[in-house]
């Protein structure tokens, strides 16, 4: 029964192709834009959280507890020796490195300019953040030398001065706040696609800083890259209560940009109001070319109702109709989706220097495929077509044969 | 089917009609009492208009009758509901319609044991009848063929075939040789005529043909929805 059914679906399908392709490519292409938005999603999602957590944020970080936000000079990491000895143990943190940060005032003979001075450790900072990668003049940190100080291009330009230039770092310290200054010269220049990185950061070896700023062998911040940044979600991780001790947190990049994890939870909405707008479309479609093809065969469903076709046997054939117009549309717009998101996810999306929530994106978006996408938005059409599909079918349930025959005429 | 004694097929107790489809009211029928016979011939004759149609319709439940009662194989059919209906046209009545009987998506074969699909018929059992069934209507090895590739005369002799395969207890015909040429529709009767000898299986039809008439064996005027005539040759 079920074979006769579908040969009946598919070859009153074929009797109308014209009709069928045309229902069936504007079906296709909802799939396919669907299939290409929920790629493209991840793709930016990735590519936010790369760029947030790349290039200096890491995927989380250890702080006082109260630091993140009173930036006050002296909160800093406590027990710090019983935590980095842990963290160099943790199987999940691929690196760390510790980090001390004050705001301060840079002199140049041009002009002077606010800035965060951070103290880094040049070593390991070179895996926790992209400064070594962005340096676009001199040198990250050379050798050994404690007068290296590494700016960015918007800072460069606003002193007035380039490689090998002396300036001065003035900031207050800690607990005295009395002021300490020191030269520096100008060993490299770093460009990031954020121009607040570009005017707003220097960077120097941390036993200076931490001089400066009077706290002893303290630092502020601790940075950790995981061996994989899923662990960043995992929130069950005894990781996350072991350095939360000692009166310090430790907190993942989504809680240090709760925005960016907002834009990126609203990002999935997006999804729903593209399945609403799918379900439009396929409701539409269908009803409409099944109302077609059903108002032309009138007669037809007249006499297979006569012959002694049950109602729900008629509103099956219409259901069958629709499941089929279902398949030929999701085969169309999975190739077209898989199509146009695969050469997307080769050449890339280029919305560099687009700035979102705080994250300015730095690199392409490559929209990224996923079987996912291929069994639940098809399945989502097919479930959509076959809603659609009550409703003439019950059209069709309800009529009585002779109503059916008379009305063909 | 041998029949060895004929027996009520169908009663019909002041069937009425009235039709109203948008606030004129039309009596199609007016109050028919009719008593047809297993193994019948029957032809039903009138002017257009006489509620030839309408009767064919309510007999096999297709329509219901405004008032009054219809027994088809002692069962009350008038007063089924859909399901019941549905299922007691599939197994006791055979259709031919006066065209666009076939469904023209449907091969001859899957036209003619689509009937027995509903039924639930084994494969090989459907395919035993239907090929003893085209064989008897004159149409051996069209099977495969679509509707659109037969001639008009041959998709009647289809409807036939279709309308006697599920052996139901009548066969129901409206104006069945209208849409043909008189030659044809003749050798169309001719064939009704000698599978109703051949099977004893009961057929009513509809007709303006007077040719067709003069095959009946039992001859039904209507006049304005009352039989005005009935006589058995
Ligand atoms: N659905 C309907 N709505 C309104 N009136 C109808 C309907 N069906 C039939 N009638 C009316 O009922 C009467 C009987 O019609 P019916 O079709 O049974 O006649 P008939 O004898 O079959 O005619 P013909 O020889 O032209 O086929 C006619 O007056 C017709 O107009
Ligand atoms: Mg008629």
């Amino acid at each position: 029964m079920f074979f006769i059914l579908f040969k009946l679906a598919w070859r009153n399908l074929l009797r109308n192709k014209r009709r069928t392709i045309i229902a069936s490519i504007a079906i296709g292409i909802g799939l396919a834009a669907l299939i290409f938005v929920d790629a493209l999603m991840i793709g930016m999602t990735q590519n936010m959280i790369k760029t947030a957590t790349a290039s200096f944020l890491g995927d989380a970080q250890i702080h006082r507890k109260g630091y993140q936000d009173e930036q006050e000079l002296s909160l800093t990491i406590q027990e710090l020796d019983k935590v980095t000895a842990k963290l160099a143990k943790e199987a999940i943190v691929h690196y760390f490195t510790r980090r001390t940060f004050s705001l301060g005032m840079i002199t140049s003979p041009a002009n002077v300019s606010a800035v965060n001075l951070i103290g880094v450790q040049p070593s390991t900072e070179r895996y926790l953040s992209q400064i070594d990668d962005a340096i676009t003049k001199g040198v990250y940190f050379k050798d050994n030398d404690s007068r290296d100080i590494i700016i960015g291009t918007k800072l460069a330009e606003n002193l007035e001065i380039g490689i090998e230039d002396r300036v001065v770092v003035t900031v207050a310290q800690s607990g005295s706040g009395e002021l300490s200054q020191e030269g520096f010269r100008v060993s490299g220049i770093f460009h990031f696609v954020d121009e607040a990185m570009n005017s707003g950061m220097a960077f120097v070896r941390i036993k200076k800083a931490q001089q400066m700023f009077a706290i002893g062998d303290n630092v502020h911040e601790i940075a950790i890259k995981f061996t994989s940044t899923a662990y960043t979600q995992e929130r069950e991780l005894p990781f996350w209560k072991t350095y939360s001790q000692y009166g310090n947190e430790v907190l993942s990049w989504a809680e240090i940009l709760p925005q960016l994890k907002i834009i990126l939870d609203m990002s999935k909405y997006s999804k729903y109001i593209m399945g609403v707008v799918l379900f439009g479309v396929v409701i539409f479609g269908i009803i409409n070319t099944l109302f077609m093809s059903l108002y032309e065969r009138m007669f037809e469903f007249g006499v297979l109702r006569a012959v002694g076709t049950r109602p729900v046997g008629m509103a099956r054939i219409i259901l069958f109709e629709a499941g089929t117009l279902a398949i030929v549309s999701i085969a169309i717009g999975s190739i077209i989706g898989f199509g146009i998101t695969a050469l997307f996810a080769h050449l890339g999306l280029n919305y560099t220097g687009i700035e979102m929530m705080g994250v300015t994106i730095q690199e392409y978006i490559f929209p990224v495929l996923n079987i996912q996408q291929f069994i639940l938005y098809p399945a989502a059409v097919f479930l959509f077509t076959i809603i659609a599909g009550l409703y003439p079918a019950w059209h069709v349930a309800k009529m009585t044969p002779v109503d059916a025959m008379r009305r063909s005429f | 089917m041998e029949q060895t004694q004929n027996h009520e097929v169908i009663v019909t107790d002041k069937v009425t009609k009235i039709f109203d489809p948008d606030g004129i009211p039309v009596n199609a029928l007016n109050g028919i009492d009719l008593t047809i016979t297993s193994g019948e011939f029957t032809a039903i004759v009138g002017p257009s208009g006489s509620g030839k149609t309408t009767f064919l319709n309510i007999i096999s439940g297709l329509d219901t009758p405004t008032e009054g009662k219809v027994w088809l194989s002692g069962k009350i059919i008038s007063e089924m509901n859909g399901n019941e209906l549905s299922d007691f046209r599939r197994d006791n009545i055979g259709f031919i319609f006066q065209a666009y009987n076939l469904i023209p998506v449907l091969t001859v074969e899957e036209n003619v044991e689509y009937i027995m699909l509903l039924a639930g018929v084994s494969k090989a059992e459907r395919h035993e009848r239907v090929k003893k069934m085209l064989k008897a209507v004159g149409l051996e090895g069209v099977e495969d063929r679509l509707p659109t590739q037969l001639s008009g005369g041959q998709q009647q002799r289809v409807a036939i075939a279709r309308a006697m395969v599920s052996e139901p207890t009548i066969i129901l015909a409206d104006e069945p040789t209208a849409n043909l040429d008189s030659k044809t529709g003749n050798d169309l009767l001719e064939m009704m005529r000698r599978l109703n000898d051949e099977t004893g299986m009961t057929f009513i039809f509809s007709t303006h043909d007077p040719m067709v008439m003069d095959r009946a064996r039992r001859l039904i005027t209507l006049r304005d929805g009352q039989v005005d005539t009935d006589e058995t040759k």
